[in-house]
């Protein structure tokens, strides 16, 4: 995990990590949010739909925005705040995604960094793009803190 | 830009942040004039804005705009 505190983060700072999506990630999801639509569990009504496979839970996909801030940029000290997302290719079971992340800009203000985010797959075509907006927590609040309780 | 120019703008902003095409601003609009508002869509208000005017707002900016009027009177004295 990054730790990057928001002073460090500067504009175009680039992350990048790269997933491949599993069945067992598919099962995970459907378990967890009770979505059994058939486009992502059936491959013969994918088929049907004229897919080549069932598709990927784009929620799950999406999901990874999350593993982007709270792992890597900025990492420990994030706090999504906004998230934009357009899906513009169905992502398959097996598919790897590349998920890219670059600061946009940062607020002062609000301390917080804006993310251009992009998602590619094993061929190189964008399957998923976001904006988002992430806070950067205060580390020398939390220093003080632990410091003032000891 | 002059400042009719400037409040179509935002006008036009603040349709897309809200998602609400019947918002009309006044120079007295205030966060307590549009329900949702808060401090969260504050940020993507304000970050819009900047990219559309091609500035950054500065924190004393940010803490002296009291409502919509206020907001225009600081983006035209940047023109």
């Amino acid at each position: 995990m990054n730790h990057y505190t928001y002073d460090e983060i500067q504009t175009g700072h680039t992350e990048s990590f790269c997933v491949t999506i599993t069945g067992e990630m598919m099962d995970a999801y459907r378990r967890i949010t009770g979505d059994i639509n058939p486009l992502h569990g059936d491959a013969a009504f994918a088929h049907r739909k004229g897919y080549p496979d069932r598709i990927c839970f784009g929620m799950l996909t999406a999901s990874f925005l999350s593993t982007m801030a709270g792992v890597y940029l900025p990492g420990e000290h994030s706090l999504i705040q906004r998230v934009e997302t357009a899906f513009s290719t169905p992502v398959l079971v097996g598919d790897t995604l590349c998920i890219t992340a670059k600061v946009q800009k940062k607020m002062d203000p609000f301390r917080t960094i804006v993310l251009n985010v992009s998602f590619t797959n094993q061929d190189a075509l964008e399957v998923c793009r976001a904006k988002m907006w992430v806070g950067v927590l205060d580390k020398q609040k939390e220093d003080s803190l632990n410091g003032h309780i000891e | 830009m002059n400042r009719n120019e400037i409040i179509s703008k935002v006008t036009e902003i603040f349709h897309e942040v809200f998602d609400d095409e019947s918002i009309v601003l006044q120079s007295e609009t205030t966060a307590a004039d549009i329900e949702d508002w808060d401090s969260l869509t504050h940020i993507t208000l304000i970050s819009e804005i900047e990219d559309a005017f091609d500035m950054k707002f500065s924190m004393k900016d940010v803490l002296s705009m009291k409502n919509v009027g206020e907001m225009v009177d600081l983006l035209e004295s940047l023109q």
